[in-house]
């Protein structure tokens, strides 16, 4: 596929899904699509790390719990505009994803992916020990009591209009995955991809462009929780456990980590299925079952994902 | 008394004799109970409930399904059957979220019934008030559900239950340190545990709130802090299957004896007598919302009939299923007062907001729905005690005395219900 007809699919994608989706779907799909927006960009953040460093990160979802959490605490604090919410969020979360960095800097493999299965876990008690603020008072903000609403930007009050919004964010991090691989970070984690001790010895500070992966990646995961606090106006402790992170890596290695397509698929396979399978009458849990084919498919026969496969096929049709 | 409620007040009056009379013969009374299907325009009519662990919470939407069938194979509402459609949110926000959306804005039914969930409520509550739509729920646990103005529930859910537990405990039994145990929700557990510890306060005596992490549920763990916070009552403020848990963990460990146990409405359930079994006999006193399920009064007995007549096979027959057949019929009820051919969204809003004073053998006192900012019209109910296999009333109906209750008591004296 050339460079020129892949942005012009990606912007005629975005066009499509921020001023026609909102028009023509229903209420139910509105919500549907808004939540598989907002996972594709966290899905966009663990595809990164994987994809440019071959590092596993099963802690994305503690990260977004993170990021709602911020948002709600801050929304309820202050009178900060939601736009600004969202970047507070995606920057505090940020700081956190960059420590989280610190073992991927002696660890690979399992053991990476055991040490942030654990961190999971440990948000995941963190969270229903203290629970998401819904505008009680003290530093965790809880009350015991009916929760009031995370705020929605004044654009975007209605479901059709947040979903634009959502899209609006999951474009924008899509383009800055896309503009960090074009300059020097994305040359960098190229070179320590192939080999740390190469990259050191080429004069790249392997554990800054490591940190800042994480960092990256956590800034996704952040907006990601806080546009999620303000599509449900509120968030529960038992959406962020740790085997929902599990999930999420798995759906991003289906959908392909290498581009953003695979991205957006693996918010697709998340959200939609689910909820699609729960619209026809079926337990959404079915959706689990397609996910483990789904993943054995990718591990045997596409580990570039779907995405890749479909990239292979327009490449086949080019040269014919 | 206006005209409305004198008008409402006779149909109802008529609609329970006739029950009571078919009831008597056996067979299901149903809305107009003409014995001829209804096959003009469908009433859409929406349900959510939540089935999947650690709860089923879909007997509401069952027997309010089963009850509509009944009404459609009776005349439905003056010739128009109700379509009525549901939605299972399996305990998931999100889901919650989309099924309310795709009910109340794609399909646009007139209003929710039989509503049963831990989540649904408090993610839609603002959607349905948007919209103007009601949702007359059936099985509700969190705050939400009492503190909308476009929700209402003819169960009581854990506060008033809780309470209602509790002041038994504290007349009869003696209580003077009560451990309530819940789930760590904020609109739930942490709720209901906060009000029960400022009832026991108000009383000059002791509460504790121990809250479980439900996603990963500790029962030794809980059952150690009960004993160490040194309560002689432990309120089991938790769904049935947690609740049986942690009493399977206290024969375990011989503390029947150490405590005194009781427990709002979840623990009385059909089987629940064969699951603890004799350790248990005359130990265990629970607060329960409606009726019990053997009790003779004829709207007790049309809901068995009607379930056994139009319920699927394993439909749950327990509180949350009464719960539903009152809600679908106190609904039907409201829009028989309405013109057929001018029923939607507005017209039935209106409608359920006029129900006054209905009543039902299931319910301790009148239900009411009213146009308030927030409802709970069922706060009175009744004890039981775990008696061999049976459970026994050792209580009738008696009301609770907390500060919560002043908002929706000044409501009952508005509407002429309380002096």
């Amino acid at each position: 596929m050339k460079p020129n007809f892949r942005s012009a699919l990606a912007l005629l994608f975005f066009c499509v899904a921020i001023f026609v989706l909102p028009l023509v779907l229903g209420g139910f799909w509105i919500r549907a699509f808004t939540s598989a927006a907002i996972f594709a960009l966290a899905a966009a953040g663990v595809g990164l790390v994987y994809a440019q460093l071959g590092l596993i990160n099963l802690s994305q979802i503690a990260l977004i719990g993170v990021g709602g959490w911020i948002a709600l605490r801050l929304n309820f604090a202050t009178d900060l505009p939601v736009f600004l919410l969202v970047v507070i969020a995606g920057l505090g979360t940020s700081a956190l994803g960059a420590l989280f960095a610190l073992p991927a800097l002696r660890l690979r493999g399992l053991y990476l992916a055991l040490v942030t299965l654990m961190v999971a876990a440990t948000f995941q008690i963190l969270f229903n020990a203290f629970q998401f603020p819904n505008g009680g008072s003290g530093f965790w903000g809880v009350a015991q009591q009916s929760g009031q609403a995370m705020r929605r930007p004044s654009i975007a009050t209605s479901d059709a209009a947040y979903l634009a919004f959502s899209m609006v964010w999951l474009a924008l991090g899509l383009l800055l995955i896309e503009a960090h691989k074009r300059s020097a970070p994305g040359r960098a984690w190229k070179m320590i991809r192939m080999s740390e001790a190469n990259a050191m010895a080429a004069g790249i500070n392997v554990t800054w462009f490591k940190i800042w992966a994480f960092a990256l990646s956590g800034f996704l995961a952040g907006t990601a929780g806080a546009l999620l606090a303000g599509a449900l106006r509120q968030l529960d402790a038992r959406s962020f456990t740790a085997i929902e992170g599990v999930l999420l890596f798995a759906l991003a290695v289906v959908g392909g980590v290498y581009s953003w397509v695979g991205a957006v698929l693996a918010g697709v396979l998340y959200k939609l299925l689910p909820a699609l399978l729960n619209n026809l009458g079926v337990t959404s849990d079915l959706a689990l079952i397609v996910f483990g084919v789904a993943l054995l498919h990718a591990i045997m026969t596409a580990p570039r994902g779907i995405a890749g496969q479909f990239e292979a096929l327009f490449q086949r049709k080019d040269k014919a | 008394m206006n005209l409305r409620m004198t008008t409402a007040a006779m149909t109802c009056g008529l609609l329970a004799f006739a029950t009571a009379a078919k009831a008597d013969s056996g067979g299901p009374v149903c809305g107009l109970n003409t014995g001829e299907a209804a096959t003009g325009e469908p009433i859409r009519v929406g349900g959510i409930s939540g089935n999947a662990p650690p709860g089923d919470f879909s007997g509401g939407t069952r027997a309010a399904a089963a009850y509509f069938a009944c009404v459609n194979a009776n005349g439905g509402i003056h010739g128009r059957p109700i379509a009525y459609s549901v939605g299972n949110d399996q305990w998931n926000p999100e889901l919650a979220g989309q099924i309310a959306s795709r009910l109340v804005e794609d399909e646009g039914v007139v209003a929710l019934v039989g509503n049963g969930s831990v989540v649904e409520m408090a993610v839609n509550a603002e959607l349905y008030a948007e919209h103007g739509v009601m949702a007359m729920a059936s099985g509700c646990a969190i705050s939400e559900c009492f503190e909308s103005a476009n929700i209402v529930s003819t169960n009581q859910g854990p506060l008033p239950s809780g309470i209602g537990a509790l002041r038994f405990a504290i007349e009869e039994l003696g209580a003077e340190h009560a451990a309530c145990i819940g789930f760590n929700i904020p609109n739930n557990g942490g709720w209901a545990c906060d009000w029960m510890n400022r009832y026991m306060e108000q009383h000059g005596l002791r509460g504790t709130s121990i809250l479980m992490d439900p996603t990963s549920v500790d029962l030794n763990g809980t059952y150690l802090q009960a004993l160490a916070s040194g309560a002689d009552t432990i309120l089991l403020m938790l769904p049935a299957g947690p609740a049986i848990g942690l009493l399977g963990v206290a024969e375990e460990q011989a503390g029947r004896d150490m405590f005194n146990w009781v427990s709002p409405t979840p623990l009385y359930e059909p089987g629940v007598t064969e699951v603890l079994g004799d350790y248990w006999d005359g130990h265990i006193y629970i607060n329960i919302e409606l009726n019990q399920f053997d009790s003779d009064g004829a709207d007790n007995r049309n809901w068995i009939a009607v379930m056994d007549a139009h319920g699927r096979d394993g439909d749950r027959r327990d509180t949350f299923s009464q719960a539903g057949y009152l809600s679908a019929r106190f609904f039907v009820e409201a829009l028989l007062e309405l013109d057929p051919e001018s029923i939607d969204r507005a017209s039935v809003t209106d409608a359920i907001r006029g129900i006054v004073g209905a009543e039902s053998d299931l319910l301790c006192g009148p239900f009411y729905v009213g146009d308030g900012d927030r409802h709970m019209p069922n706060h009175r109910g009744r004890m039981v005690v775990l008696r061999g296999d049976a459970f026994e009333l050792v209580r009738n109906c008696f009301d609770i005395d907390t500060a919560y209750l002043e908002p929706i008591l000044e409501q009952e004296r508005r509407l002429g219900l309380r002096d």
